[in-house]
């Protein structure tokens, strides 16, 4: 019996696709986590290479691989507690559908993922891509309440729970989340909520790189507290210049006064945009990224931002940057080599600033890896826990690379 | 005295540990046996027999606590350390006495006729000056030192500048009192303040007078009996709460206080006299010249222009809870800055006997609150205990820094003089 | 020879050679000296160390557990022992690594609002340092003003302010760790990016099962500006429940939202943390807003009242100043230890369930204090959800305690049926061993065991806490984990300690 049909045979005639990826790798999409359990379980014995996908507008679906297995069948949302502020949904809903259903029920997910808007859950969490709104709401992890997900050898482990604060056992949560898949395909999420914001207001400043860097520093020493304030490059704005975006959310008493602190703070040089425009700043600069072919994040001290994308500008260029000073946290798009991303990290590894990389093609990926070089004695731990979750090497994930 | 001694005070520690940070040889050591929640561990086990009083590290640890109670002001459940405490060290002392070190010096300090001989030389090596010179951090210096503490700062110092006997009020003021009616008070005089602060007593009779009260002597009175109690020494402790309960009879005329060691085993009377009744309402009588001078304002004097570090005494601010009057009576003095210290309320290692008998912990516990002393620089420390002034005092000379050590109630007087009530 | 005489001849060797790492006097070994610290915060639970040691230094830290390393001696660490799950225990064949010594705040960074701290620092004295530079340390649990950081990086601590700003794993940047082989090892970077797979968080909650942290990055907060403090009271619990429920919903997050019973009530009323909180209240609930703009919080803490008052609260009072806040406060953050005036024993749970199910948990555990006829005081994080009920009972009267233990397995059994967990900031440690498998599936513990083994393989670290292993399925990286290969010296060095120590 050839594999598909043994996959046939477990999972339905359904799960199948043989012919649909680019490489003609074929792709299985499981209908439940139970069945991805039993696929992965397969795939140990069978010695199988899996690669994991989403929707695949996200990380390209060119790894090598002897099966495709696509989340995309796991869309359900099996709950939405707006009493609560949580929700249960399957890590290959997307993003879009998610965000609607939820405002549907009066409630948020404080997060603005770089990509398309298909893009799926289980893609943002594993990858832990936040985008702009983590300044004032934190990264991918701080909304995940727990997840649960499935091992290299096809064992369904659940972390965490659907309640506000968990400490019963070793949150795997923080390990699923930015694990790049490495430990186990997500499968199930359960995600800490918020109240649609009564209030949205994005505000924008246009100037000079220098400019904007300083006008970011009085907005920050006057303590306004913005959700999302953001450095973007003007191929990102899709302006002349650097933009400096300025996002308040929440009742409407806190966005006015916020806004009124800001525009004292920076003397009303701010323009506040329309609804309409700046949900489509936002989502333009989500998207851009997803047009190009390499995007990686790096965290640095929030006052070595600006030190920082003086390097990028030097290294790598500077043309699709996406930076929270306020937080030292900024994403870069475009077009490099493996040399370059290589000297780069050794770079920023000798000013202890991780770089890691988000997507890229398959043969970058393998190279450069998604972390690259560990701190000293990191590496075994890594190690370590990858031979835990998926002992027979089933995952093919570029976690360091080959360097 | 209750069925268990004073054990019982400790029943209600569900060891959630919210005194550790409040006790100043934790601070010192980080380690829990040194915290109040592990010596009441210890106590407990005394008390249940699972550990035996002769074990020396049971000895060790309670030994070390100076018996500030700075544990017992921050117990959301009322735990009685103190008492348990004394409890413990009752049943340490049965088993193996008192160490000669305490002995000798309860004999010297508090010892009829020993303590007259003993602080006569004291004052006449005191007046040489020499004290002050040797201040240093040794053993000899220290002790040097908190001689040297004890010297009068200005004026003053006269050995006795009123008339004793009951019944016969002081009168050597030129204007009388403002306010209209003149209580009488009692004043206790103790041992170690009679013998090398009696210029304090000075002080608290001619603000007291200023203020409206009217002080009595008591002439039958003994040394408070304190010092024994801390020691194990519950007998002795005892007996001299029952003479000094029969020394000053029992209508209600109010009893103060200037040393807060001993206003807080004044207080503590009930729980130690063999009719607690007796005890009781003696205790009831007692005050700190502090909260005497408060209830009258106190009348405010002429300004002193100077910096100072008020450092509430334990036994004062824990045992007796008595945080306000004394900062009221300071503000009744223009002009001054009383500056508030981060770790004011820390014990400074007095403690008593202990800076004699523990000099390591004692150094250690003081420490700190010199670091913030030496950095706020004020010029005078002032502080109502005899034994905090001395530690105090030590401390800041063997450390260098240049602030001088007083009782408030000497701030107080110095200001009355410069506005002429007393002349 | 008898086990107690193998203890104390180890005790003695070992000793002497932890002596010789951090001098003779930071190792104790003497009973009654282990006895102190044979309790943490949770009284019920009491196991005495073999010998305990305090190290002054991150240097002695590693030499410490670079001896016993290399002895196979298991050894647990332990902050300010304040904690509420039996975590920092150790038993009789066990070292235990007290840090309070290590209490140095080693760097504030105002600029990027970062702190570095050794283990041993008490949380509040971090905002304290930090206060003049305008910020502070979020977290509050309420054991703050004596708990370590250490400990609350080791359990993940919560505290009232939590609701907003997020658990201690929110704020914690990178960690230098040491590890069971005595490796020093850093995780996370500077600004907070995970260097790799996130360690840091995987780290933050480990109950101290995966190594001892000697240096803790964190990241302080501006203090706000504008804080609004409301006391609100009812005449019934479950009408105070569905309040917190409307706050929720009301989309305006509070910075904390606390509910107190009666019962609690009173016992803070009669302490001298007195707060001034109505005694004839069936609950209060104490709501904090904050924020930095004036304006924006007076005009939330508004409409909250109006909720509160709304689903019925009988008075709305707004702290009128700092001081007036600060005893509201502090009879709520110590009303744990004010338990002790109800009576001498003491057992504390610490389950978290949906939010929305507050009103019928908090009468369904009513009904179970009546049919056991047993006192339970409620004070908790009601925001979160998290749920402290507290059984006093006087541990003298036979067979209290195991009708005590019953209603604490019924209280939760309730809490987990409604949706929720067993612990929400007190950890797991030893005391809620037995209900890790009412929660988790096999798989789920054997993950657990098998992560914990790739940061401990000889399990010598906190040994017995955690995860209950005759719970755990079998699992591929438990058997063939790396560094223990058959013939490893160290396998089976346990219990030939006095052999090794000679």
């Amino acid at each position: 019996m050839s594999w598909v049909d043994r996959v046939r045979a477990l999972l339905g005639d359904d799960a199948v696709d043989v012919a649909a990826t680019p490489d003609g790798v074929p792709r299985v999409a499981p209908g439940s986590p139970d069945a991805v359990a039993l696929l992965l379980g397969t795939a140990r014995e069978e010695g199988w290479r899996v690669r994991v996908e989403g929707a695949g507008t996200w990380l390209p679906v060119d790894a090598p691989a002897d099966l495709a297995l696509t989340t995309r069948r796991l869309d359900k949302v099996p709950a939405i507690e707006p009493q609560d502020l949580s929700a249960t949904a399957e890590a290959g809903i997307a993003c879009d559908l998610l965000r609607q259903q939820l405002a549907d029920r009066g409630t948020w997910l404080a997060l603005d993922p770089p990509g398309l808007a298909g893009r799926t859950l289980g893609s943002v969490v594993a990858t832990a891509t936040a985008g702009p709104l983590r300044h004032g709401f934190g990264p991918v992890r701080d909304h995940l309440l727990g997840v649960t997900f499935v091992t290299g050898d096809g064992r369904l482990v659940q972390s965490g729970g659907r309640v506000m604060k968990n400490v019963a056992g070793y949150d795997l949560t923080k390990l699923a989340a930015g694990g790049f898949g490495a430990f186990g395909v997500i499968v199930l999420v359960h995600l800490r909520l918020r109240a649609l914001p009564r209030a949205d207001q994005t505000l924008v400043l246009e100037g000079s790189r220098e400019d904007l860097a300083q006008v970011a520093e009085d907005i920050a020493a006057a303590a306004v507290q913005p959700a999302a304030h953001e450095l973007m490059s003007p191929a990102l704005a899709r302006r002349e210049r650097w933009l400096l975006a300025v996002r308040f959310a929440g009742s409407a008493a806190l966005v006015s006064a916020e806004e009124g602190a800001l525009r004292a703070a920076t003397g009303g040089r701010f323009t506040a945009l329309r609804a309409d425009e700046a949900h489509a700043l936002w989502m333009r600069a989500a998207e851009s990224f997803a047009t190009r072919p390499v995007t990686f994040r790096v965290g640095a001290l929030p006052d070595s931002s600006d030190e920082l994308m003086d390097l990028l500008q030097h290294q790598v260029g500077d043309e699709w940057i996406s930076a929270s000073p306020g937080i030292g946290a900024i994403r870069w798009g475009g077009e490099t080599t493996v040399d370059r991303l290589r000297r780069l990290r050794r770079t920023l590894a000798g000013l202890e600033v991780p770089l890691t990389l988000e997507r890229a093609p398959w043969p970058v990926r393998a190279a450069v890896g998604h972390f690259g070089a560990y701190r000293e004695g990191v590496g075994p731990l890594v190690a370590g826990l990858r031979r835990t979750f998926d002992p027979g090497e089933a995952f093919v994930v570029a976690v360091e690379g080959t360097e | 005295m209750t069925e268990r001694g004073g054990f019982e005070g400790l029943d209600s520690c569900v060891h959630c540990g919210f005194c550790l940070q409040a006790c100043p040889t934790f601070l010192a050591t980080g380690d829990e046996s040194d915290s109040p929640r592990g010596r009441i561990e210890l106590m407990r086990a005394l008390e249940t027999g699972e550990l035996a009083p002769a074990d020396p590290g049971v000895a060790l640890h309670l030994d070390r606590c100076l018996g500030c109670r700075g544990c017992e002001p921050v117990c959301p459940s009322g735990v009685s350390y103190g008492r348990g405490l004394e409890a413990a060290r009752a049943l340490l002392t049965e088993r193996r006495g008192v160490p000669p070190l305490v002995r000798a010096a309860l004999g010297a300090l508090t010892g009829a006729d020993v303590s007259r001989f003993v602080y006569a030389v004291a004052r006449l090596l005191r007046a040489s000056g020499l004290p002050r010179r040797l201040a240093a951090w040794n053993r000899l210096g220290f002790a040097m030192g908190m001689l040297a503490a004890t010297a009068p700062k200005v004026g003053g110092g006269r050995r006795r500048s009123v008339e004793v006997g009951r019944g016969a009020p002081h009168s050597n003021l030129h204007h009388p009192a403002p306010s209209s009616t003149t209580s009488p008070v009692l004043l206790f005089r103790g041992c170690v303040m009679e013998g090398l602060f009696s210029h304090v007593h000075d002080a608290t009779i001619r603000t007291l007078q200023v203020n409206g009260y009217e002080i009595r002597e008591v002439p039958a009175q003994v040394c408070c009996g304190a010092l024994h109690a801390h020691a194990g020494l519950r007998d002795e402790a005892r007996r001299l709460a029952q003479t000094n309960v029969a020394a000053f009879g029992d209508d209600d005329t109010p009893i103060v206080v200037n040393s807060a060691g001993c206003g807080a085993m004044l207080k503590e009377y009930g729980h130690l006299v063999d009719t607690p009744a007796k005890g009781r309402a003696f205790a009831a009588r007692v005050r700190d010249v502090s909260e005497l001078l408060a209830e009258r304002g106190p009348r405010p004097g002429a300004p002193l222009d100077m910096t100072v570090a008020y450092d509430p005494p334990c036994h004062l601010l824990h045992a007796q809870r008595i945080a306000e009057p004394p900062e009221r009576m300071l503000r009744a003095i223009p002009v001054m800055r009383v500056i508030s210290m981060p770790d004011a309320a820390q014990c400074c290692g007095s403690a008593g006997l202990f800076t004699l008998v523990e000099p390591a912990m004692s150094r250690a516990v003081l420490a700190p609150k010199l670091a913030s002393l030496a950095e706020a620089r004020p010029q005078v420390v002032a502080t109502g205990n005899p034994g905090c002034l001395m530690q105090l005092g030590a401390g800041l000379a063997a450390a260098g820094v240049p602030a001088t050590v007083r009782h408030p109630v000497e701030l107080l007087d110095e200001s009355y003089r410069g506005a002429g009530y007393y002349a | 020879m008898t086990a107690g005489t193998a203890t104390a001849e180890r005790g003695g060797s070992l000793a002497a050679a932890l002596g010789e790492i951090v001098g003779a006097r930071h190792v104790r070994t003497a009973l009654p000296e282990r006895v102190t610290f044979a309790r943490d915060g949770l009284p019920t639970h009491r196991h005495v160390p073999g010998v305990v040691v305090l190290p002054g230094s991150r240097d002695e830290v590693v030499a410490v557990v670079r001896l016993l390393a290399a002895l196979g001696v298991p050894f647990v660490p332990r902050g300010a022992g304040t904690g509420l799950s039996g975590g920092a225990l150790a038993d009789d064949d066990a070292v235990l690594i007290v840090l309070t010594r290590l209490n140095r705040i080693l760097a504030i960074d105002p600029v990027n609002r970062i702190a570095v701290v050794e283990p041993g620092v008490v949380n509040v004295r971090l905002s304290a340092a930090a206060a003049p530079h305008g910020l502070y340390y979020s977290p509050d649990p309420s054991s703050q003003t004596a708990c370590t950081i250490g400990g609350n990086v080791a359990e993940n601590a919560g505290g009232p302010h939590c609701l907003k700003y997020g658990v201690t794993a929110t704020h914690v940047l990178g960690l230098e760790v040491v590890l069971a082989d005595g490796q020093v090892v850093e995780l996370g970077s500077p600004g907070g990016e995970p260097w790799g797979p996130d360690l840091v968080g995987l780290f933050v909650g480990s109950e101290g099962n995966f190594g001892i942290a000697t240096r803790i990055r964190v990241r302080l907060l501006p203090v706000p500006r504008a804080i609004r403090t409301l006391l609100a009271d009812f005449s019934a619990l479950r009408t105070a429940g569905e309040a917190v429920s409307a706050v929720i919903a009301s989309g305006i997050v509070p910075a904390a939202l606390e509910m107190m019973d009666q019962s609690c009530i009173n016992a803070v009323e009669d302490s001298v943390y007195a707060a001034g909180y109505p005694r004839d209240a069936a609950a209060v609930l104490l709501v904090e807003l904050d924020g930095c703009r004036e304006e924006a919080v007076a005009a939330d803490a508004d409409t909250i009242a109006g909720i509160l008052r709304a689903h019925g609260a009988r008075g709305v009072l707004s702290a009128a100043d700092a001081k007036q806040r600060e005893r509201l406060w502090q009879g709520r953050k110590k009303a744990f230890g004010a338990m002790g005036r109800l009576s001498r024993d003491l057992v504390v749970q610490d389950a978290v369930v949906p939010r929305s199910t507050l009103p019928d948990v908090l009468e369904a555990i009513g009904r179970i204090a009546t049919a056991y006829g047993l006192t339970v005081s409620n004070v908790f994080h009601a925001g979160d959800g998290n749920l402290h009920p507290n059984i006093s009972f006087d541990g003298r009267v036979p067979g209290l305690k195991a009708r005590v233990d019953q209603a604490s397995g019924e209280i939760m059994a309730v809490c987990i049926a409604a949706g929720g967990t067993i612990t929400g900031e007190h950890g797991i440690g030893l005391d809620k061993l037995r209900y890790m498998p009412l929660i988790f599936d096999g798989d789920a513990l054997a993950a657990m065991r098998a992560v914990r083994l790739v940061f401990d393989p000889l399990e010598r670290v906190n040994p017995g806490k955690v995860v209950p292993i005759h719970a755990c399925r079998e699992w591929s990286g438990v058997r063939t984990h790396p560094g223990r290969e058959p013939g490893d010296p160290r396998a089976g060095a346990r219990g030939e300690l006095s052999e090794l120590a000679r």
